[in-house]
Protein backbone atom coordinates (compact mmCIF):
# COMPACT_ATOMS: atom_id res chain seq x y z
CA UNK A 1 0.00 0.00 0.00
CA UNK A 2 1.23 3.48 -0.84
CA UNK A 3 2.57 5.50 2.07
CA UNK A 4 0.18 8.29 3.07
CA UNK A 5 1.42 11.88 3.27
CA UNK A 6 -0.10 15.12 4.57
CA UNK A 7 1.24 18.31 2.95
CA UNK A 8 1.22 21.60 4.90
CA UNK A 9 1.94 24.89 3.11
CA UNK A 10 0.02 28.17 2.80
CA UNK A 11 1.06 28.52 -0.86
CA UNK A 12 -1.07 26.67 -3.41
CA UNK A 13 1.96 26.61 -5.71
CA UNK A 14 4.03 24.73 -3.15
CA UNK A 15 1.23 22.25 -2.38
CA UNK A 16 0.84 21.52 -6.11
CA UNK A 17 4.63 21.14 -6.56
CA UNK A 18 5.04 18.82 -3.57
CA UNK A 19 1.98 16.80 -4.52
CA UNK A 20 3.32 16.27 -8.06
CA UNK A 21 6.73 15.18 -6.81
CA UNK A 22 5.23 12.75 -4.28
CA UNK A 23 2.41 11.24 -6.34
CA UNK A 24 4.68 10.75 -9.36
CA UNK A 25 6.91 8.66 -7.12
CA UNK A 26 4.31 6.34 -5.69
CA UNK A 27 3.20 8.18 -2.57
CA UNK A 28 -0.40 9.01 -1.75
CA UNK A 29 -1.13 12.60 -0.71
CA UNK A 30 -4.08 12.14 1.66
CA UNK A 31 -4.48 15.75 2.72
CA UNK A 32 -3.37 19.32 2.13
CA UNK A 33 -3.34 21.80 5.01
CA UNK A 34 -3.05 25.55 4.43
CA UNK A 35 -1.84 26.48 7.91
CA UNK A 36 -0.63 24.90 11.13
CA UNK A 37 -4.07 24.67 12.73
CA UNK A 38 -5.44 22.77 9.73
CA UNK A 39 -2.43 20.44 9.81
CA UNK A 40 -3.05 19.55 13.47
CA UNK A 41 -6.73 18.86 12.74
CA UNK A 42 -6.04 16.84 9.58
CA UNK A 43 -3.28 14.88 11.30
CA UNK A 44 -5.65 13.55 13.95
CA UNK A 45 -8.28 12.72 11.34
CA UNK A 46 -6.03 11.13 8.71
CA UNK A 47 -3.15 9.68 10.73
CA UNK A 48 -0.71 10.01 7.80
CA UNK A 49 2.64 8.19 7.68
CA UNK A 50 4.45 11.49 7.15
CA UNK A 51 3.78 15.25 7.28
CA UNK A 52 5.58 17.97 5.33
CA UNK A 53 5.46 21.23 7.28
CA UNK A 54 6.09 24.79 6.14
CA UNK A 55 7.03 27.26 8.91
CA UNK A 56 5.93 30.75 7.83
CA UNK A 57 2.14 30.47 7.67
CA UNK A 58 -0.84 32.49 8.88
CA UNK A 59 -3.03 31.32 11.83
CA UNK A 60 -0.57 28.84 13.36
CA UNK A 61 3.04 28.58 12.21
CA UNK A 62 4.77 25.29 11.43
CA UNK A 63 6.84 25.11 14.62
CA UNK A 64 3.72 25.40 16.80
CA UNK A 65 1.91 22.85 14.64
CA UNK A 66 4.88 20.47 14.86
CA UNK A 67 4.81 20.72 18.66
CA UNK A 68 1.04 20.14 18.77
CA UNK A 69 1.26 17.09 16.50
CA UNK A 70 4.15 15.61 18.48
CA UNK A 71 2.22 16.22 21.72
CA UNK A 72 -0.76 14.24 20.39
CA UNK A 73 1.36 11.51 18.79
CA UNK A 74 5.00 11.25 19.81
CA UNK A 75 5.64 8.83 16.95
CA UNK A 76 4.57 11.32 14.26
CA UNK A 77 7.01 11.73 11.36
CA UNK A 78 7.22 15.40 10.42
CA UNK A 79 9.71 17.02 8.04
CA UNK A 80 10.04 20.78 7.80
CA UNK A 81 9.97 22.28 4.34
CA UNK A 82 10.55 26.01 4.56
CA UNK A 83 12.33 29.04 3.14
CA UNK A 84 13.73 29.84 6.60
CA UNK A 85 17.09 28.09 6.84
CA UNK A 86 18.83 29.86 9.69
CA UNK A 87 20.46 27.76 12.36
CA UNK A 88 18.21 28.72 15.27
CA UNK A 89 15.14 27.71 13.27
CA UNK A 90 16.64 24.34 12.30
CA UNK A 91 17.70 23.66 15.89
CA UNK A 92 14.28 24.57 17.27
CA UNK A 93 12.51 22.32 14.75
CA UNK A 94 14.81 19.34 15.34
CA UNK A 95 14.52 19.76 19.13
CA UNK A 96 10.73 19.82 18.75
CA UNK A 97 10.92 16.48 16.98
CA UNK A 98 11.18 17.23 13.25
CA UNK A 99 12.93 14.38 11.41
CA UNK A 100 14.43 16.47 8.60
CA UNK A 101 14.67 20.09 7.48
CA UNK A 102 14.41 20.96 3.79
CA UNK A 103 15.12 24.53 2.70
CA UNK A 104 13.07 25.94 -0.20
CA UNK A 105 13.66 26.19 -3.07
CA UNK A 106 14.56 22.50 -3.29
CA UNK A 107 15.30 19.94 -5.98
CA UNK A 108 12.70 17.13 -6.17
CA UNK A 109 15.44 14.60 -5.30
CA UNK A 110 16.05 16.29 -1.97
CA UNK A 111 12.41 15.74 -0.98
CA UNK A 112 12.32 12.15 -2.28
CA UNK A 113 15.53 11.29 -0.47
CA UNK A 114 14.21 12.61 2.85
CA UNK A 115 10.79 10.99 2.50
CA UNK A 116 12.23 7.70 1.18
CA UNK A 117 14.67 7.38 4.06
CA UNK A 118 12.02 8.00 6.70
CA UNK A 119 9.36 5.78 5.19
CA UNK A 120 11.66 2.89 4.24
CA UNK A 121 11.06 0.97 7.46
CA UNK B 1 19.50 52.67 5.49
CA UNK B 2 22.58 50.47 5.52
CA UNK B 3 23.70 48.80 2.32
CA UNK B 4 24.65 45.73 4.37
CA UNK B 5 20.92 45.04 4.78
CA UNK B 6 20.46 45.01 1.00
CA UNK B 7 23.34 42.74 0.02
CA UNK B 8 21.72 39.58 1.50
CA UNK B 9 18.52 40.25 -0.45
CA UNK B 10 20.40 40.56 -3.73
CA UNK B 11 22.39 37.39 -3.00
CA UNK B 12 19.24 35.61 -1.82
CA UNK B 13 17.31 36.60 -4.95
CA UNK B 14 20.06 35.45 -7.30
CA UNK B 15 20.47 32.13 -5.51
CA UNK B 16 16.71 31.38 -5.29
CA UNK B 17 16.11 32.24 -8.96
CA UNK B 18 19.10 30.11 -10.00
CA UNK B 19 17.80 27.09 -8.10
CA UNK B 20 14.19 27.58 -9.20
CA UNK B 21 14.54 28.17 -12.91
CA UNK B 22 18.22 27.49 -13.60
CA UNK B 23 18.95 31.00 -14.85
CA UNK B 24 21.32 33.57 -13.38
CA UNK B 25 19.77 37.04 -13.15
CA UNK B 26 21.77 40.09 -14.13
CA UNK B 27 22.02 42.77 -11.46
CA UNK B 28 21.18 46.36 -12.41
CA UNK B 29 22.11 49.65 -10.82
CA UNK B 30 21.22 50.38 -7.20
CA UNK B 31 19.07 53.46 -6.62
CA UNK B 32 17.37 55.09 -3.65
CA UNK B 33 13.82 56.27 -3.05
CA UNK B 34 12.84 58.50 -0.16
CA UNK B 35 9.88 56.23 0.57
CA UNK B 36 8.59 52.81 -0.29
CA UNK B 37 6.90 53.31 -3.62
CA UNK B 38 6.33 50.95 -6.49
CA UNK B 39 5.02 51.58 -9.97
CA UNK B 40 5.02 47.89 -10.87
CA UNK B 41 1.86 45.95 -11.76
CA UNK B 42 2.51 42.98 -9.48
CA UNK B 43 4.12 43.43 -6.07
CA UNK B 44 4.91 40.88 -3.42
CA UNK B 45 5.12 42.51 -0.02
CA UNK B 46 7.09 40.67 2.68
CA UNK B 47 7.40 41.92 6.23
CA UNK B 48 10.67 41.47 8.10
CA UNK B 49 10.63 41.46 11.90
CA UNK B 50 13.34 41.03 14.51
CA UNK B 51 16.74 42.74 14.88
CA UNK B 52 16.09 44.45 11.56
CA UNK B 53 12.54 45.38 10.64
CA UNK B 54 10.63 46.79 7.74
CA UNK B 55 9.50 45.57 4.37
CA UNK B 56 10.84 44.13 1.18
CA UNK B 57 8.78 44.42 -1.99
CA UNK B 58 9.44 42.40 -5.13
CA UNK B 59 7.85 44.24 -8.06
CA UNK B 60 7.41 43.23 -11.69
CA UNK B 61 5.15 43.65 -14.68
CA UNK B 62 2.19 41.33 -15.17
CA UNK B 63 3.90 39.78 -18.19
CA UNK B 64 7.07 39.11 -16.18
CA UNK B 65 4.99 37.61 -13.36
CA UNK B 66 3.21 35.26 -15.78
CA UNK B 67 6.48 34.21 -17.42
CA UNK B 68 8.16 33.63 -14.05
CA UNK B 69 5.19 31.60 -12.78
CA UNK B 70 5.24 29.52 -15.96
CA UNK B 71 8.94 28.71 -15.48
CA UNK B 72 8.33 27.86 -11.81
CA UNK B 73 5.53 25.51 -12.88
CA UNK B 74 7.91 23.56 -15.10
CA UNK B 75 6.98 25.35 -18.31
CA UNK B 76 3.21 25.01 -17.90
CA UNK B 77 1.64 27.91 -19.87
CA UNK B 78 0.33 30.78 -17.74
CA UNK B 79 -1.91 32.86 -20.05
CA UNK B 80 -3.37 34.84 -17.17
CA UNK B 81 -2.40 35.71 -13.63
CA UNK B 82 -4.67 33.18 -11.93
CA UNK B 83 -4.65 31.84 -8.37
CA UNK B 84 -1.87 29.33 -9.05
CA UNK B 85 0.33 31.93 -10.78
CA UNK B 86 -0.24 34.41 -7.94
CA UNK B 87 0.66 31.73 -5.44
CA UNK B 88 3.87 30.89 -7.33
CA UNK B 89 4.90 34.55 -7.38
CA UNK B 90 4.02 34.98 -3.69
CA UNK B 91 6.07 31.90 -2.89
CA UNK B 92 8.97 33.34 -4.90
CA UNK B 93 8.90 36.35 -2.55
CA UNK B 94 8.66 34.07 0.47
CA UNK B 95 11.62 31.97 -0.65
CA UNK B 96 13.79 34.99 -1.44
CA UNK B 97 12.93 36.60 1.90
CA UNK B 98 13.57 33.35 3.80
CA UNK B 99 16.91 32.75 2.14
CA UNK B 100 17.95 36.39 2.60
CA UNK B 101 17.04 36.34 6.29
CA UNK B 102 19.22 33.23 6.62
CA UNK B 103 22.09 35.27 5.14
CA UNK B 104 21.31 38.15 7.54
CA UNK B 105 21.57 35.65 10.42
CA UNK B 106 25.17 35.01 9.33
CA UNK B 107 25.79 38.73 10.01
CA UNK B 108 24.28 38.18 13.51
CA UNK B 109 20.91 39.77 12.73
CA UNK B 110 18.13 37.43 13.82
CA UNK B 111 14.94 38.10 11.89
CA UNK B 112 11.69 36.42 10.93
CA UNK B 113 9.47 36.96 7.91
CA UNK B 114 5.70 37.34 7.56
CA UNK B 115 3.64 35.47 4.94
CA UNK B 116 3.77 37.33 1.60
CA UNK B 117 0.97 39.56 0.36
CA UNK B 118 0.39 40.31 -3.33
CA UNK B 119 -0.56 43.86 -4.26
CA UNK B 120 -1.72 44.34 -7.84
CA UNK B 121 -2.04 47.72 -9.52
CA UNK B 122 0.46 50.39 -10.47
CA UNK B 123 1.62 53.47 -8.56
CA UNK B 124 1.20 51.87 -5.17
CA UNK B 125 2.64 53.75 -2.23
CA UNK B 126 3.28 51.61 0.79
CA UNK B 127 4.16 53.74 3.75
CA UNK B 128 3.73 51.95 7.04
CA UNK B 129 7.26 52.87 8.05
CA UNK B 130 8.97 56.06 7.01
CA UNK B 131 12.21 54.42 5.91
CA UNK B 132 13.90 55.21 2.61
CA UNK B 133 14.02 52.32 0.17
CA UNK B 134 16.96 50.98 -1.79
CA UNK B 135 16.00 49.50 -5.14
CA UNK B 136 17.89 46.86 -7.13
CA UNK B 137 16.62 45.68 -10.51
CA UNK B 138 17.38 42.11 -11.55
CA UNK B 139 17.02 41.09 -15.16
CA UNK B 140 16.07 37.45 -15.67
CA UNK B 141 16.62 36.13 -19.20
CA UNK B 142 13.37 35.27 -21.04
CA UNK B 143 11.35 36.46 -18.03
CA UNK B 144 11.89 40.19 -17.53
CA UNK B 145 12.87 42.57 -14.79
CA UNK B 146 12.21 42.00 -11.11
CA UNK B 147 12.70 45.03 -8.89
CA UNK B 148 13.72 44.46 -5.30
CA UNK B 149 12.74 47.30 -2.95
CA UNK B 150 14.39 47.00 0.44
CA UNK B 151 13.19 49.24 3.23
CA UNK B 152 14.67 48.12 6.53
CA UNK B 153 15.97 49.64 9.73
CA UNK B 154 17.56 48.34 12.86
CA UNK B 155 15.06 47.82 15.66
CA UNK B 156 15.26 50.59 18.21
CA UNK B 157 16.07 48.47 21.26
CA UNK B 158 18.92 46.78 19.42
CA UNK B 159 20.23 50.11 18.08
CA UNK B 160 20.28 51.58 21.59
CA UNK B 161 22.03 48.56 23.04
CA UNK B 162 24.69 48.68 20.35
Amino acid sequence: MAKRILITDDALFMRVTLKNILTQNGYEVVGEAQNGAEAVKLYSELKPDLVTMDITMPEMDGIEALKAIKASDSGATVIMCTAMGQKNMVVEAIQAGAKDFIVKPFQPDRVLEAVGKLLAA
Amino acid sequence: MKVEYVTPFVAGSVSVIQTLINSTPERGKLSARPQMFTSQQVNIVCGITGDIEGQVIYGMSLLTANRMASKMLGGQPVPQFDQLAASAIAELGNMISGNSVTLLAQQSYTCDITPPTIVKGSNVKISTLDIPALVIPLVVADVGEIEINVSLQQRKAKAEAA
